[in-house]
């Protein structure tokens, strides 16, 4: 779902970018308030974490394979503010070093796969959880629902974007994104959910760091 | 461990490595601008001729710049693979895809050309930046381009640590496929959110560990370095003929 440069129209371009730079200073912001500085070593290890998390492969049907994203998981357990400074740090160093998605474009990436997919992520779950009380297997679900959910919102924002700028009308843009990204979704929600439950299992205290 | 190394030439010398990372990142950042509502071929040669000038001056491999940037292009490929197939225009062939019947116009394979072809000269020159400039002298400009210094220092962190979690991924990875690796696709996605539930709480408690002997050394939320750039006469000369070309043929080829 990274967007390369040239994709997106200039104007759309921009508009991520302005979106996506205002987003992140005011989540730098918020963390910062809420965590001081301890955060920065951990947000900057488990940044690294989501890196090196996205480089495991999974199957998906007929010999295709989609990687792990991560916001949603980042932010289920994070919060979404830091989750949304954790995927921008991860989209940088995956532009700037391995020219995964684009310069110009970064903002739209950004935007797409930090700020939509951490907020999908965050709240989704939260509401999901908090509606029918916490119950194991039931925020095991919503997490797997938030993280599916996740990643199609955010690839129809992808293909909102494509259709803006004109390169594919949106008929074409939406159900192939969302359609694609269902499919992706459904590795994400499973390795989010399975993720949760071996936390819950072994260090519990761990799902409640954006609480305190 | 077998890495394909971040920086791997930032330290040869030439005259792009010794612009300044501001001067650099600004001038690619100007150059995919100007590159983003290009459509036509001529236009292409011209910037991919300017890039490649940049790349011989730069004296990175050729062989190096060229595996690199092709690397990436699967990915730019599956975002794009799907748009030939959808633009109205006379017909260049059809297939039968499973029980679809779908079919290629020209006008849908310019329009792909036209975009692969931009993103290939962006990574190119993305390639540029990044391969002739230290990572941390990069954050260090970044950080006077006034971008966040909570997001500053997250990096310089990330970019510490990414080596050593990609190691522990590598090495979970291969302990995983020795012990028989297989069974429906459940069990897969199981095994592998065990794996990532251990990374996590790994990668958790090394960034307690971290933070505790930074403490313990005094770290005060302010990291001080001796190292200062310095934006030198041949940044701004290099600035604005940089400048110059582009704006020209900004506006030969708008």
């Amino acid at each position: 779902m990274h967007i390369p440069d040239g994709f997106i129209s200039a104007p759309v371009a921009t508009v991520g970018c302005v979106v996506a730079a205002g987003c992140v200073a005011h989540a730098a912001k918020a963390t910062n308030k809420k965590m001081g500085e301890k955060q920065i070593p951990l947000m900057g290890v488990l940044a690294a974490f989501i890196f090196a998390a996205q480089m495991l492969n999974f199957p998906i049907a007929g010999g295709t394979s989609g990687h792990f994203i991560g916001a949603a998981l980042a932010a289920i357990l994070l919060g979404p503010w830091a989750g949304v400074l954790i995927m921008t740090c991860v989209l940088v160093v995956q532009c700037l070093i391995f020219q995964d998605g684009g310069l110009f474009a970064l903002g739209a990436n950004i935007f797409n796969m930090g700020i939509v997919a951490s907020f999908i992520g965050y709240y989704v779950h939260r509401g999901d959880a908090s509606l029918f009380g916490g119950h194991r297997k039931r925020i095991l679900g919503s997490g797997g629902l938030a993280a599916w959910l996740s990643v199609v919102i955010a690839s129809i924002a992808c293909a909102f974007e494509l259709a803006i700028s004109g390169i594919v009308p949106l008929g074409v843009a939406l159900p192939a994104m969302a359609g694609v990204h269902a499919l992706i979704g459904i590795g994400e929600g499973a390795i989010t959910a399975a993720v949760l439950s071996f936390i819950m299992a072994t260090r519990a205290d761990l799902l409640e760091i954006q609480k305190a | 461990m077998k890495h394909s190394f971040i920086d791997q030439y930032s330290d040869l010398d030439s005259l792009i490595h010794r612009l300044d990372p501001r001067t650099k990142f600004i001038a690619s950042l100007a150059f995919v601008m100007v590159l983003t509502p290009i459509r036509n071929c001529q236009a292409f040669a011209f910037y991919f001729g300017l890039i490649a000038t940049l790349l011989i001056i730069s004296r990175l491999p050729p062989l190096y710049v060229l595996k690199r940037s092709l690397l990436i292009f699967p990915f730019v490929l599956l975002i794009a693979i799907f748009i030939p197939f959808f633009k109205p225009g006379e017909v260049a062939g059809s297939y039968n895809i499973w029980l679809w019947q779908v079919s290629v116009t020209y006008d849908g394979l310019l329009v792909l050309a036209n975009v692969v072809i931009k993103a290939w000269l962006c990574i190119l020159s993305l390639i540029l930046l990044s391969a002739t400039t230290k990572f941390a002298d990069l954050l260090r400009g970044l950080k006077q381009l006034g971008i966040p210094k909570v997001i500053i220092l997250i990096l310089s962190f990330m970019y510490r640590y990414i080596f050593v979690l990609v190691d522990e991924v590598m090495r979970m990875r291969r302990a995983r496929d020795s012990r028989n690796f297989g069974g429906g696709r459940l069990r897969q996605l199981r095994t592998l959110g065990n794996m990532l539930g251990t990374l996590f709480i790994r990668s958790y408690e090394r960034g307690e560990r971290v933070y505790a002997a930074m403490l313990a050394r005094g770290f005060d939320g302010e990291v001080r370095s001796l190292h200062q750039l310095n934006f030198k006469r041949i940044d701004a000369y290099f600035g604005v003929t940089f400048g110059l070309v582009l704006l020209s043929s900004g506006i030969l080829f708008w």
